[in-house]
């Protein structure tokens, strides 16, 4: 067949299958965001297992892949569902928390109301839940489908051992061409895939401002909602969309409704207790103790499968594994200020100057969402002599450390100009009238200001630069016959193991990794969001009565 | 109580928004020292753009702004302005908020602490400086506002409706207290402030420019000849009522008619 024809079929594939896994997301996270608000103990198992899921980076679920789809199920089939459990592991988390924020948020009046007209459930979801859901899932929509692309070349080719398992996308396509070093074909294909990226984004901003100028609340009104206990946050957040609606919002406004569903217990508990009927309580534990049961099958069989020596064998890596976790840290930390260095200048000025604004903001948008992969062996080819020159031994670290940017920078920047845009009018007036010059501004106002945001930011950040150092740590033929490697490094010793096949080693540090993603989650991201929600909510600071 | 300096002066001024609905057209007004000017209208006739204008926040589409005889062209510290919904920065005391407008001055620390206590002293918070805006009533927090802007050292303070957010027992308080309390700083030379609320206005303006009409023209200056503190008992208060109800209903009629 024609190259160029394969090449289209080949986005059109992967295209088709990153917005079918993320439709799979929207319809699952509708049924089980209704469960959610109607059952108090599937909510907090839901929402907590997202949480950890949400944190654990796509790597984790390697193993898992690897053992289950193509060994359990294998062939075309096997390998087809590998693929879509890894694209699906990267967009579904924000997706399903985004309407479970919407369907948790409804405002009482409008409940109320349906249930003043003994409306069903499937005349509640298509009447109320799901159009209520539309403004936050179009938010969420851009992350998810710049993370599902990210992740093509990863879960379109899986190697095992000695063994290459494809399937059928832009992914395992490209690499046959960079394999049979066919550079032209190569370059066809960036084009496509650019012009397919330019489109989606394009679609999905069109998307997001139709859904919120049709479907967002947007009033003065004070009325009163389920676990929210501010409605000055919706107006912003509405009027913010209606300017520029993609934007991840899920971090923050997530933690902001937990807090506050605690707070707000009683009231949240009493809404429930008029919505729901006991009917549903059954429906939702029997779904509830399936999900639990299927967890602790899982995990019961795979342990007890584990023969006592590769336990011994995993037990005697554990070591080498926490010095590699510490490598990996150190870069995630590097790539973190480096992307907060930019984001604060660089957001700023997106954020106060409206003509760059609408240009930057789309552009910036255009290159996360085009996956780094399919450009980044041509980058290193184009660069490596220059950078040799310039990072001598460091090379590689300085590559491993750009694709972390690259993959990452993006949330950090567009939380925070999302915070920046976020601050009232009438902060920017008291600025101006007293003369603050920049550092000055930053200082007391602008950063204090966008803490939260800059603490969700930072968290994604470094979720997700997993990702990129996953890919650029060990990269066999990335160009020619150049592997980019580093010594050190967690994602290289999951890829290196995964690939000479110590499944096992690969699952243990896997496991590692999630409990120390996990606790620094807990122990870290939710104590500063608390302390951010304490003192630095920027709406406080406007009474208005 | 006005004396013959010229504070603020507007001339001649028009301003179009971005849809090309011209807002108000030829609007001209003067602030006297030591003179609480007001500007009222109906919704919509564009009091608190027109403020912003005579802050150098807004540039008019025609004619200038004069501050002491220099043309105003950005915002300014001489030129404060106090917010409808009432500003706080939630991560400072309420010492630090009025603190923050003597940073760009760069006033040493010790100084501009004192000076802070000496304007949270004038709008009567000297024990509550250590309080977060978030354990303060929306009046206490718009004192602190008042205190923050006095910090500055302006020469005219332009108020936006300052009282509106409050309920109505704590505003009627502010009112009684806010003409003592802005003309007892010597370097305040005049105030300016919009309302809808025609009680407030008579109760503190001493000179009222109405605004109506689409495009809005200054279609009446009231001069308030009434001893302080004013009673909305007094016959003469309810006069000037009636007076400025009467230069403000026509348009809603006109609107009506159509």
């Amino acid at each position: 067949m024609n190259p160029i024809v394969v090449i289209t079929l080949a986005v059109l594939a992967t295209t088709v299958r990153v917005f079918g896994l993320i439709g799979l997301s929207i319809l699952t996270g509708w049924l089980l965001g209704y469960l959610a608000v109607k059952d108090r103990v599937f909510e907090n198992t839901y929402v907590s297992v997202i949480e950890v899921l949400e944190s654990v980076p796509v790597i984790s679920f390697f193993p898992v892949v690897l053992i289950f789809f193509i060994e359990k199920i294998g062939g075309p089939v096997g390998v087809e569902l590998a693929a879509d459990f890894l694209v699906f592991t990267a967009v579904v988390w924000n997706i399903w928390m985004g309407i479970y924020q919407a369907f948790k948020t409804l405002p009482n009046e409008i409940l109320e109301v349906s249930q003043n007209y003994k409306l069903g459930f499937l005349e509640r979801m298509r009447n109320i839940y799901i159009p209520f859901s539309l403004p936050r899932i179009s938010a969420n929509l851009f992350p998810s489908a710049a993370d599902g692309f990210f992740y093509i070349t990863v879960s379109e080719v899986i190697s095992v051992g000695t063994t290459s398992y494809s399937t059928f996308g832009i992914g395992s396509v490209l690499q046959s061409f960079t394999a049979s070093n066919q550079l032209n074909y190569v370059f066809y294909a960036m084009l496509i895939m650019g012009v397919v990226i330019v489109g989606v984004t394009l679609g999905l901003r069109e998307f997001a401002n139709y859904t919120v100028s049709k479907y967002a609340l947007d009033t003065d009104t004070p009325i009163t909602r389920r676990g929210r206990p501010r409605l000055r946050y919706t107006v912003r957040f509405s009027a913010l969309l209606s300017r520029s609606a993609i934007q991840r919002l899920s971090s923050y406004t997530r933690r902001q409704i937990l807090g506050s569903i605690r707070l707000r217990r009683g009231q949240a508990e009493e809404a429930r207790h008029v919505v729901g009927g006991r009917r549903w309580s059954l429906v939702t534990k029997l779904v509830g103790i399936v999900i639990l049961g299927l967890l602790v099958w899982g995990i019961t069989v795979t342990l007890i499968s584990v023969p006592t020596k590769t336990w011994m064998h995993d037990f005697a890596n554990t070591p080498n594994i926490v010095v590699n976790m510490a490598y990996d840290y150190l870069r995630v930390g590097i790539i973190t200020l480096v992307s907060l260095a930019i984001t604060v200048t660089l957001g700023y000025l997106l954020a106060v100057n409206h003509k760059a604004e609408r240009v930057g903001v789309p552009l910036i948008q255009v290159l996360f969402a085009y996956p780094a992969p399919l450009y980044f062996p041509l980058l290193f080819a184009y660069t490596l002599p220059g950078a040799r020159s310039v990072f001598g031994p460091l090379t590689s670290e300085f590559y491993v450390i750009l694709l972390g940017f690259i993959s990452t920078f993006y949330y950090v920047f567009f939380s925070f100009w999302m915070g920046v845009k976020s601050i009232p009018h009438e902060y920017w007036e008291v600025m101006r009238n007293m003369g603050m010059g920049f550092i000055q501004k930053m200082r007391y106002i602008i950063l204090p200001g966008t803490f939260p945001y800059i603490i969700a930011g930072i968290s994604s950040t470094i979720n997700s630069a997993w990702g990129g150092l996953m890919l650029a740590e060990y990269w066999p033929g990335i160009y020619d016959s150049h592997t980019l490697t580093v010594r050190h490094g967690l994602m290289k010793l999951l890829d290196v193991s995964t690939a000479g096949g110590d499944l096992a080693l690969a699952a243990w540090a896997s496991l590692i990794f999630g409990v120390v993603v996990a606790a620094y989650s807990i122990l870290f991201t939710r104590r500063m969001l608390d302390l951010s929600r304490k003192r630095y909510v920027v709406e406080e600071g406007i009474y208005a009565a | 109580m006005s004396s013959n300096q010229k504070i603020l002066e507007a001339v001649d001024i028009s301003y179009t928004f971005q849809n090309g609905f011209t807002v108000f057209d030829g609007v001209s007004l003067d602030v006297y020292e030591s003179e609480l000017v007001a500007i009222v209208g109906p919704s919509g006739v564009g009091k608190s753009t027109l403020l912003r204008i005579l802050g150098g926040f807004i540039q008019p589409h025609r004619g200038e702004v004069r501050l002491l005889g220099r043309r105003i062209t950005s915002p300014t510290p001489e030129i404060a302005l106090i917010h409808q919904s009432i500003v706080t920065f939630p991560w400072m005391t309420a010492l630090e908020n009025v603190m923050l407008s003597l940073k760009p001055k760069k006033v040493p620390r010790d100084e501009a602490k004192k000076v802070a206590r000496k304007m949270l002293e004038i709008v009567g918070l000297t024990e509550f400086e250590d309080l977060y805006p978030k354990e303060m009533s929306g009046g206490m927090r718009q004192r602190v506002a008042i205190a923050r802007a006095l910090a500055a050292d302006p020469v005219v303070l332009l108020m936006d409706e300052p009282f509106s957010h409050l309920d109505e027992l704590t505003a009627e308080g502010l009112r009684q207290e806010i003409y003592q309390i802005l003309f007892s700083v010597n370097y305040l030379k005049a105030v300016v402030l919009v309302s809808h609320n025609l009680n407030e206005v008579i109760e503190l303006a001493d000179k009222i420019f109405v605004l109506n009409g689409s495009p809005a023209r200054v279609v009446k200056l009231i001069h308030v000849d009434l001893e302080r503190p004013r009673n909305p008992k007094d016959e003469r208060f309810a006069e000037y009522l009636d007076m400025l109800y009467n230069f403000l209903t026509p348009v809603q009629k006109h609107v009506a008619q159509r």
